[in-house]
C-alpha cells in the first residue's frame, strides 16, 4: 500500500516522455516539479502535448519512460486500487466536458462523492450547494443532454471540486462561458488554490493569462519551459 | 464485496438499455428450463433407485415352479403342499417380517398386461409365488436358504432380485450421470453467454467506464453494477424458466404414470425435490451475478 507525503512536491516528471503506440514522442525529457498549493497555467499551441500532460498528472496515461511521481509516490510502481485512491483527489474538468449524458447534473456532480462512498444525505448536501453556486440550481434534475455548453461546462466545473480535491486540472475551463462567468470560475479556482490546492489550467486565453498572474508552464517543440508570474510569454503561440 | 450493493443504488452506468438483455433473459429462461426439468429427471432416478435399492434389501421373492406329471391334478395338489411348507420355513426365519403365498387372483392380476382377462389360468401350468418382506436391515444367507428349501420344496427357486434389478439400477446410474453432465453444460453454456454480452456491455460503455475510473472508481464499483443488473437479469429469467418448468414436469409425470408395470411410480419427487427446483430463480441469480461480477473485473485489468 502507498503513503501519501504531505512534504515536498505534488506533482514531479523526470525525464518523462510518452508516445503513442510505434510514433513519435509527443512530450520529451520533461522535467517539471509542482508544489504544493502552487497555481501554473499550461499553454501552448494545439499538438504541443498540453492534453497528453494533463492525462499523465491524472493518472490515465502512465509515461513511456522516465518517472512521474504523485504524492510522493511513483505511479510506475502503484497497483490499480492505489491509482483509484490517488484519482479521488484529483479534479479534472476536461475540454469537452465528458459529462455522464443520460443522468443527471446533480448525478453528474455528485459521482465523485459516491464512489468515495460519501452518504447521500453529505452528497445532497454539498451537491445542492455547489450547483446553486455555479447557478444550475433550477436544472438540477435535468438530463445532461438536455443542458446548454455553458450549462454543461459549468456542470463540470463543479464535478471537478466538489471533493475538495488536492489536485485540480482543468482543461480550456473558460472556453464555452461568458466572460462574467469565466472570471467568476476563475476565482473559484483562486479561493480553492489559496485553501491548499494545487492547479494547473490548461488555457489560450491570453487575457486571462495577464489578469490572473501565476506562472505559465509553455510546451513548444515537445519541451517544456516555466515562465514566471507576470512576466510576458516570448515566442510562444497560444 | 460482491453483496455490498449499497454504493451502487445510483447507476451512472445505463445497462438497462443495453440491447443483451432481452438475449440474457430469454437465455437464463430457456436454460433454467432445461436445468429444472433435467434436475427432476435426476433427482426421480435417484428417487427411484433409493426405492429399488430398498426393495432389494427388504424383500426376496420364492417360486414354486409346476411339476411336470400327466396327472394335473396331482401335480397342482403336490405343488400346494410344497409352497405350504415352503411358506412355513420362510415364516420361521427371524429375518422375515412378511410372509405371503400369492393367491390365484393376485398371479391373474400380474399376468392381465400380457394375456388379458379371458385366459384361465388354471389352465396353465401356472408356479406359485411367495413373497417375502425383510425385517430392516436384516441379512439372508440366500445360499443356506436355498439348500433349506430344496429339501423341503424341490421345486422351489429363490430369487432375491438382485440380478435384474442390478442392471436397471446400473441403466438408471448412467442416465443419472448423463443428466448430471447435461446440467453441467445447461451452466457452461449460460455463464459463457453472460461473459461474452458482459464483455461487449463494457466495450459500448468504455466511455462511461472511463469517466467512472477517471472520477476514483475501483474495478468493483463498475463490477457492482455489472453484478446488480445481471442478478436482476437471472432472477427474473429464472423465474421465467421455473414456471415454463413445472407445468412440463406434471405432464412429464402424468404421462409417465400411464406406463404400466410399477418401475416409473417409484419416480416420484419428494416435497425437497420440489423446493429445490422451486429455488433455481436463487441460483440463476447467483450464478449470473457472481459471473458478470468476476467478467467485468478480469476485463477491466486487462482493458485499461
Amino acid at each position: 500500500m502507498f503513503e501519501t507525503q504531505e512534504t515536498g512536491p505534488i506533482i514531479e516528471l523526470e525525464k518523462v516522455g510518452i508516445r503513442y503506440g510505434r510514433g513519435p514522442e509527443v512530450l520529451s525529457n520533461i522535467d517539471l516539479s509542482l508544489q504544493r498549493g502552487s497555481f501554473h497555467f499550461l499553454t501552448g499551441k494545439s499538438g504541443a502535448g498540453k492534453t497528453s500532460l494533463l492525462s499523465m498528472m491524472y493518472l490515465w496515461q502512465k509515461p513511456s519512460r522516465g518517472r512521474l511521481s504523485i504524492f510522493g509516490n511513483n505511479v510506475n510502481f502503484a497497483n490499480r486500487n492505489s491509482l483509484s485512491l490517488f484519482r479521488r483527489r484529483i479534479g479534472v474538468v476536461f475540454q469537452d466536458f465528458r459529462l455522464l449524458e443520460h443522468v443527471s447534473a446533480f448525478d453528474n456532480v455528485a459521482l465523485p462523492l459516491r464512489v468515495s462512498g460519501m452518504s447521500e444525505k453529505e452528497i445532497r448536501k454539498r451537491v445542492n450547494e455547489l450547483l446553486k453556486w455555479v447557478e444550475i440550481d433550477r436544472s438540477t434534475s435535468a438530463i445532461t443532454s438536455t443542458l446548454s455548453g455553458g450549462e454543461k461546462q459549468r456542470v463540470a466545473i463543479a464535478r471537478a471540486v466538489i471533493n475538495r480535491p488536492d489536485i485540480l486540472l482543468a482543461d480550456e475551463p473558460t472556453g464555452n462561458v461568458d466572460n462574467g462567468i469565466a472570471t467568476k470560475l476563475m476565482k473559484l479556482f483562486v479561493e480553492l488554490n489559496k485553501l491548499g490546492t494545487t492547479v494547473v489550467i490548461a488555457t489560450h486565453n491570453e487575457n486571462l493569462i495577464n489578469e490572473f498572474k501565476y506562472p505559465c508552464i509553455c510546451l513548444k517543440n515537445h519541451n517544456l519551459t516555466i515562465v514566471p508570474a507576470g512576466e510576458k510569454i516570448h515566442d510562444m503561440e497560444i | 464485496m460482491i453483496w455490498k450493493f449499497k454504493s451502487s443504488r445510483h447507476q451512472e452506468l445505463p445497462l438497462s438499455k443495453d440491447s443483451s438483455n432481452l438475449f440474457l433473459k430469454i437465455m437464463i429462461s430457456i436454460s433454467v428450463f432445461l436445468f429444472a426439468v433435467t434436475l427432476a429427471g435426476v433427482l426421480a432416478i435417484n428417487s427411484m433407485l433409493v426405492n429399488w435399492n430398498a426393495s432389494i434389501l427388504g424383500s426376496l421373492t420364492v417360486q414354486i415352479v409346476p411339476i411336470s406329471n400327466s396327472d394335473r391334478q396331482k401335480a397342482h395338489d403336490e405343488m400346494l403342499e410344497q409352497e405350504q411348507r415352503a411358506v412355513a420355513l420362510l415364516s420361521a426365519m427371524p429375518e422375515a417380517k412378511k410372509v405371503t403365498a400369492l393367491s390365484e387372483d393376485q398371479l391373474q392380476q400380474l399376468l392381465r398386461p400380457w394375456l388379458g382377462d379371458d385366459v384361465d389360468i388354471n389352465e396353465l401350468p401356472m408356479p406359485r409365488l411367495i413373497d417375502v418382506k425383510l425385517k430392516s436391515g436384516a441379512e439372508v444367507n440366500f445360499k443356506q436358504l436355498a439348500e433349506k428349501l430344496a429339501t423341503i420344496a424341490p421345486q422351489a427357486s429363490l430369487d432375491n432380485h438382485k440380478l435384474w434389478l442390478n442392471k436397471l439400477i446400473n441403466f438408471a446410474a448412467g442416465l443419472k450421470v448423463l443428466a448430471l453432465a447435461v446440467l453441467l453444460l445447461v451452466i457452461g453454456v449460460t455463464s459463457g453467454a453472460i461473459f461474452y454480452t458482459t464483455q461487449t456491455s463494457l466495450g459500448l460503455h468504455k466511455d462511461v467506464i472511463e469517466i467512472l475510473h477517471i472520477m476514483g472508481a475501483k474495478d468493483t464499483y463498475i463490477a457492482q453494477q455489472y453484478a446488480g443488473r445481471t442478478a436482476w437479469l437471472g432472477a427474473i429469467g429464472g423465474i421465467i424458466g421455473v414456471m415454463v418448468a413445472v407445468p412440463v414436469i406434471f405432464l412429464i409425470a402424468h404421462l409417465a404414470s400411464q406406463i404400466e408395470g410399477g418401475i416409473i411410480d417409484e419416480a416420484r419427487l419428494s416435497t425437497a425435490s420440489w423446493l429445490a427446483i422451486i429455488s433455481l430463480p436463487v441460483f440463476s441469480s447467483l450464478i449470473a451475478m457472481q459471473t458478470a461480477y468476476y467478467t467485468v473485473k478480469r476485463t477491466l485489468e486487462r482493458m485499461m
